[in-house]
């Protein structure tokens, strides 16, 4: 039924008109008693199943021996939230559906969805991975999906650590000085064919409680009685188990194999985000290539967290601190140690300010010590720059990157940069400038881009002239609103010429004005209202219509890459005004007018009249 | 003449026993149930036109949308402003219609002999029968069930004395039934099937005044 049936939810909302009429012609409707098994465990369900009315709950598969019938349940299903699906694909289902109270569905038949399944790849995607990879776009129906989503999440998904192995005959001490090396906090000491597993807790107790000395085998303070789980299980029984047991970690079995070791905080740092996996992952690289593949999974986080709804700003913090990291870390591989005290890499541009989410592209530059020697810098910044791009950071267009050498400099060089930047009026040297404002030092030694930015700073104090050319660029770009104070275009509209540039640009030249060190436009807006420059009612505003410009353009962006072959999106910038709501639309309006207002008041004090 | 309904049927059934609908007057062993309901321009069987035309077949206690019948018919030139307010049918609504005589097979070949479910049932029944008896010579022979008998059989124990409400809408409600695209064809088949099912294997709705 057209309209019985909700097609805006997600992942409905992907079908196309045809698809739909399809969904539709095959849908039943199922009338469950309270206390009926929707699908039993065990056997294959009919197909998915859309609540119309009524709540059913997930559960585990009754135990036989588990004679008081306690059982599990797992996840509530309500008003048009569906389920079965997973069950369906695979062909048996694992966990009971048992109506909580009557419970009237409408029942798309296996076959169908399977079809649907064929014909759209992004539908397909949703399930799919909602079903099995689990990265996807989730469904923004809040808690009960996400848990839906931990729920079906197999320990592959999580972090599974390589565990450290020793020989029988190890002791105590070596032992512990591997763990601390290989940063593991727990060994498996094998005997034979056989493991057991010390941990921390069992080394602390065997020297400081049982006063054993520092030379004894590992092997008599090991347990051997495994609790092990198979790599296919789910992800929650895991933490069950673990629950169970009173145990932090289990072993991790592929048939007689051993493939790792799950621990307790990798369960729950998955339940609460991927973030923090990803984060340890990029922390433990140890070569490019491990790095790189974390790095890899820093895209499934973003449309993780836009999906889940996360707010946009702490999403921009966590990606910019997760990309920091990256970088870091990539330096620390790729610089020399003995070079590393003597140069500092800095990030610009929207990378500097910490509002990249989508990686566009990346600004960065490398600042030296006078007189540094050092000759193959150059290849080596080559060489940083090339395994950048190969983690997915676009090269930077305008080649401002440390594989050009007008970005890599010493520090005396790099203030001269920066005065004849500002002496000049010409655009380039206005847009490199505006950059490099931004920028904010990731690895290496801080100090000497401190120094530069310190200098700087004092150098454009009370310089009248400077601040208004270079606070015209705010003004340049036409805000898209008619005479009328209506959206101009029916179509499409380019968000950062039209509202982001004015608002991150006006409110870079108000922070250097006013020597604000901070780079990421929101804190710049904060400190601005603290230091009683704009008013906290402005200050809030902006904030918002800038929050509002970057989500709207983030969700088409995630779209448009989905869509485009390579994966990338081809106009980053555009936002396509058919695709929002009437509230969206609306927002955007009011804040477009926030803009107006900004772009007014940038002009009164700049002087930048006529 | 005005021959009783079971006679005529009877009648009806043998001169019929050889034709090409000789199955629909078999009787039913399946476990289905057809759901119908026509809107008309009136409520009154002598002058009323059949506008739409919907059906879904109940299967246990499953209404099975996917096999479903949804007929327009062509606009009748009774069509008339009171009805139209109800069903809010217009004839331009109706302009992608199909003749009447096309129509009637289909809705055979859909019923077959499966009871018939329905609100107010005998009406449809009625209105259908006089369109089938010029065209075919026979009428429905299905047995019909009453939705509303249904609800008041199980309510009345419940509720000595007093009338039992038993307006559509009413029973939809105490029955906690989501009414779907009330007065359209299909849309009230779908909800009266709904509600059969939830009387039939549901508990008997409690608060019921």
């Amino acid at each position: 039924m057209p309209d019985a049936f909700n097609m805006d939810n997600i992942p409905f909302s992907l079908l196309n008109e045809e698809e739909r009429n399809l969904l539709a012609s095959h849908l039943d409707i199922g009338y469950y008693q309270k206390g009926e098994n929707v699908i039993t465990a065990g056997e294959k369900p009919e197909g998915l199943f859309i609540i119309l009315k009524g709540r059913v709950s997930e559960s585990e598969a009754a135990d036989e021996e588990d004679e008081n019938g306690s059982q599990h349940i797992f996840v509530h299903y309500e008003d048009e939230d569906y389920f079965g699906g997973w069950s369906a694909v695979r062909g048996s289902a694992i966990h009971n559906f048992v109506a909580e109270e009557e419970t009237i569905c409408h029942v798309l038949p296996t076959r169908t969805l399977l079809d649907l399944i064929a014909s759209n790849p992004q539908f397909a995607d949703y399930f799919q991975q909602n079903l099995a990879v689990k990265r996807e776009i989730v469904a923004q129906h809040g808690g009960t999906q996400d848990m839906a989503e931990f729920m079906l999440a197999k320990i592959t998904d999580a972090t599974v650590r390589e565990p450290l192995v020793v020989e029988q005959g190890t002791s105590i001490k070596q032992a512990t000085e591997l763990m601390r090396q290989r940063k593991a906090d727990c060994v498996l000491a094998r005997r034979g064919g056989r493991y057991g597993m010390v941990t921390g807790t069992d080394l602390l107790d065997a020297v400081v409680i049982n006063e054993k000395s520092l030379d004894t085998d590992i092997i008599d303070i090991a347990s051997f009685r495994l609790i092990t789980i198979d790599h296919e299980d789910y992800l929650f029984n895991a933490l069950v188990m673990m629950t169970q047991q009173q145990i932090e970690r289990v072993v991790v079995m592929d048939g007689q194999s051993m493939v790792g070791v799950v621990e307790l905080t990798d369960v729950l740092s998955y339940f609460s985000s991927h973030s923090h996996v990803i984060g340890l992952r990029i922390e433990r690289a140890a070569t490019i290539d491990q790095l790189r593949e974390a790095a890899q999974g820093l895209n499934d986080l973003i449309k993780a967290l836009i999906s889940t709804g996360v707010k946009i700003r702490f999403t921009m913090d966590l990606l910019a601190a997760m990309n920091g990291r990256i970088i870091s870390k990539l330096f620390d591989l790729i610089i020399p140690a003995d070079m590393q005290p003597h140069v500092c890499l800095i990030v610009m541009g929207s990378e500097g300010r910490g509002e990249q989410i989508m990686k566009t592209d990346q600004d960065n530059a490398l600042i030296y010590r006078e007189n540094l020697v050092w000759p193959e810098m150059q290849e080596t910044m080559n060489r940083f720059s090339e395994n950048l791009i190969s983690f997915g950071f676009p090269p930077c267009p305008g080649k401002i990157m440390v594989s050009n050498p007008e970005w890599v400099n010493s520090v005396g060089d790099w203030t001269q940069h920066l005065s004849d930047w500002a002496d000049t009026c010409e655009g380039n040297a206005q847009m490199n400038l505006a950059i490099a404002v931004d920028a904010k030092p990731v690895a290496g030694n801080e100090a000497l881009f401190k120094v530069a930015r310190n200098w700087f700073l004092r150098h454009l104090r009370n310089n009248d002239v400077f601040f208004s050319h270079f606070a015209r660029a705010a003004v340049e770009f036409d805000t898209p609103l008619t005479f009328f104070g209506n959206l101009k275009d029916k179509g499409q509209l380019d968000i950062k010429k039209g509202g982001i540039f004015p608002i991150v640009h006006g409110v870079r030249t108000m922070a250097l004005e006013h020597r604000i060190l901070k780079t990421n436009t929101f804190q710049r807006i904060e400190t601005l209202v603290e230091q009683g420059v704009m008013q906290s009612q402005h200050g809030s505003d902006l904030t918002e219509a800038l929050a509002l410009f970057i989500q709207l353009r983030l969700r088409q962006q995630i779209k448009r890459a989905e869509e485009s072959q390579e994966g990338q999106d081809p106009t980053p910038n555009q936002i396509d005004l058919q695709q929002l709501n009437k509230l969206e639309r609306e927002l955007l309006r009011d804040a477009l007018h926030v803009v107006k207002g900004f772009k007014k008041h940038l002009a009164t004090r700049y002087h930048l009249g006529g | 003449m005005i021959i009783p309904r079971t006679i005529r049927r009877y009648k009806e059934r043998r001169e019929h026993r050889e034709g090409p609908w000789a199955e629909l007057f078999e009787p039913y062993k399946g476990d289905e149930v057809v759901s119908l309901d026509c809107e008309t321009t009136s409520l009154d069987v002598k002058k009323a036109e059949i506008l739409s035309i919907g059906a879904v077949k109940i299967k246990g206690r499953k209404v099975i949308t996917s096999d479903r019948l949804d007929i327009k018919l062509k606009p009748p030139a009774s069509l008339s402003g009171d009805s139209i307010k109800i069903h809010k049918l217009r004839a331009s609504d109706l302009a992608d219609g199909i003749e009447l005589e096309e129509a009637l097979p289909k809705v055979l070949e859909f019923v077959g002999n499966r009871p018939i479910l329905g609100y107010y049932v005998n009406f449809d029944v009625r209105m259908l029968d006089k369109f089938l008896r010029p065209e075919f010579g026979f009428g429905l022979p299905n047995k019909a069930i009453e939705l509303s008998h249904v609800y008041h059989d199980i309510i009345k124990w419940k509720h000595v004395g007093g009338e039992v409400d038993l307006r559509f809408d009413t029973i939809a409600g105490k029955l906690d039934i989501p009414i779907l695209q009330r007065h359209t064809a299909l849309g009230d088949a779908i909800t009266v099937a709904l509600m059969y099912v939830r009387l039939k294997y549901g508990e008997t709705p409690r608060n019921i005044y």
